[in-house]
């Protein structure tokens, strides 16, 4: 191979460095959507109904809420090298993850007592646990106490993303915003879905009702700004920022995430449940909330997928040096590596190369 | 107080990957990890001032490290010589300081047993230098070309301290103001 086709060759590839897999975007999306919910659900009946009994109507919400928390904990655990440690994530002050991690026991243990505390009543057949409700005498607290962490929790995770400064495309405070609106766009479109779905009675269902109104505006509201916050992000990367950033940018707009982001996230995710929201046709708000929830995990999983860094002098070229392309030598390369973990013997294979 | 950093003499490296294996060889590394990749090794400059110019690079055991805060078990750490290390045994494997690195001197190893991943890094040969305080670390003793200088920054009669004073400098990614502890002394007679 000549020299100048071997360096076209290298300036094609796109430098990566992902060490973040799946989990993380799904981690990312369920606590900003949990705690979005109990954040949400926390301020509808402390300011905004404090006099009617929605209970029963945000029984269903809380209870998503903590299993995408939860949920959200299992993939965040299930990503760790060491899972069975991970406890010692409550170690250190300064850490922003350890703020993350005592924020999602908060919000989970908080609203598992008010799920308790609330369960007997409005779960008649269920009535024999009423021993719960030993743990109801201060539901407004655990409440207010899931609230307010799912609000942490819904900045936490933009914020964590964007104290990486080694990654351009995170290191933007857009980023926290953007992640905040959507976790409240999200559990919007949750809280909608599932609003009134617990079964039981006692609910003040006409308050039930307004909520629902209320939570349909902001959606609309919502998704209006987030619209504006992405596109202003990624254009304004595009067109000002570090070549970094520049790059990741063009992926998104133009490159190889350009079907998702502009089909899937813009269009799918934040455009068309914005229209059917406007209609207001039952149906459609509700087809919109979906939308809206794949349009979330969609944003969580690009935005993990972004996390190019500025590449040292000549790094590409170094680590493309592996013939990737060759399934046989790197299925070879990986099983040796292995073996050695193993204390074998190592020989080369004959054929290998 | 002592110091410690490295001076890297691109005038010196012929990019011949010593340093690399004297690295692997030492701490015993999995087959997709390496500490101190040589990179470069592109043709640079006009004839005849012509170059190969090699940047080995290596941890960069930065005065303001990314990597050492965000740690939330405290595993990551840093010594009062500047050396940035990782206690294994208090790692989760989090990643966090892996993403947090600019320079990308940090990994897990895929090739390990599920449930045994720990993040590993250059520690200037912390351990050997413990146990044998007269020694550098394996790479600097492996250079035959002598390109790599470690030593007590801090102490003016040291080699490096010589070294770095009488040359002209560059440190990677100096703009993001982590004060990498790495020097190099570029090649073509200090022209970059």
């Amino acid at each position: 191979m000549d020299m100048k086709k071997y360096q076209d060759e290298n300036a094609k590839i796109e430098f990566k460095h992902r060490y973040w897999g799946f989990q993380i975007a799904i981690y990312l999306f369920l606590g900003g959507l949990g705690g979005g919910i109990l954040f949400l659900n926390w301020i509808a009946t402390a300011f905004l109904f404090p006099t009617a009994d929605l209970t029963q109507a945000i029984m269903l919400p809380n209870f998503i809420a903590l299993l995408a928390i939860v949920l959200g904990l299992f993939f965040l655990v299930e990503e760790l090298g060491q899972p069975p440690v991970f406890y010692r994530a409550y170690v250190t002050a300064t850490s922003i993850i350890k703020w993350g991690a005592v924020l999602l026991t908060i919000a989970s243990v908080g609203d598992l007592l008010w799920l308790l505390g609330n369960w007997s009543p409005a779960v008649p057949i269920l009535g024999w646990v009423s021993v719960f409700n030993f743990v109801g005498f201060g539901n407004g607290v655990w409440l207010a106490a899931a609230g307010l962490a799912g609000f942490g929790i819904m900045v936490y995770t933009g914020v964590m993303l964007s104290t990486l400064k080694a990654h351009a495309f995170w290191s933007t405070p857009a980023l926290p915003v953007l992640f905040t609106i959507s976790a409240l766009s999200t559990a919007c479109a949750g809280i909608m879905l599932s609003l009134g779905g617990w079964p039981g009675v006692g609910a003040d269902m006409h308050a039930a009702h307004e909520l629902h109104e209320l939570l349909h505006l902001c959606d609309i509201v919502l998704v209006i700004a987030e619209i504006t916050v992405l596109l202003i992000m990624v254009l304004s990367f595009l067109g000002a920022g570090n070549r970094t950033q520049q790059r990741v940018a063009k992926r998104w707009v133009k490159g190889s995430y350009a079907p998702t982001f502009w089909i899937g996230m813009i269009l799918c995710g934040l455009v068309i449940p914005l229209i059917c929201n406007i209609s207001g046709n039952p149906a459609a708000a509700t087809v919109a909330s979906i939308l809206v929830l794949c349009g979330g995990c969609l944003l969580r999983f690009l935005c993990v997928w972004s996390d190019d860094r500025q590449p040292l002098p000549d790094e590409n070229r170094y680590y493309f040096r592996l013939k990737t392309d060759d399934p046989r030598f790197m299925t070879e390369w990986y099983k040796e590596g292995k073996d050695l973990e193993r204390g074998q013997t190592w020989a080369p294979k004959e054929n290998l190369f | 107080m002592t110091r410690y950093a490295m001076a890297i003499d691109q005038r010196r490296c012929v990019g011949c990957h010593s340093c690399t294996v004297a690295c692997r060889t030492w701490n015993d590394l999995p087959m997709d990890i390496i500490y101190n990749p040589v990179l470069g090794g592109v043709v640079e400059g006009e004839w005849p001032n012509v170059h190969r110019n090699y940047v080995p690079t290596l941890c960069m055991h930065c005065k303001n490290p990314e990597c050492v805060p965000c740690c939330p078990t405290g595993a990551s750490q840093q010594d009062e010589d500047g050396v940035v290390w990782v206690d294994y045994k208090k790692c989760m494997g989090c990643k966090v300081c892996v993403n947090a690195c600019p320079y990308g001197m940090r990994d897990t190893s895929h090739t390990v047993r599920r449930f045994d991943e720990y993040v590993r890094k250059c520690t200037f040969c912390k351990e050997r230098r413990e146990m044998e305080p007269d020694k550098d670390p394996y790479c600097v003793q492996t250079c035959h070309q002598k390109a790599r200088i470690f030593g007590d920054i801090d102490d003016p009669n040291s080699a490096i301290s010589r070294l770095i004073n009488r040359s002209d400098t560059f440190r990677l990614l100096e703009e993001l103001g982590t004060d990498p502890q790495i020097y190099y002394i570029p090649a073509l007679g200090g022209k970059r």
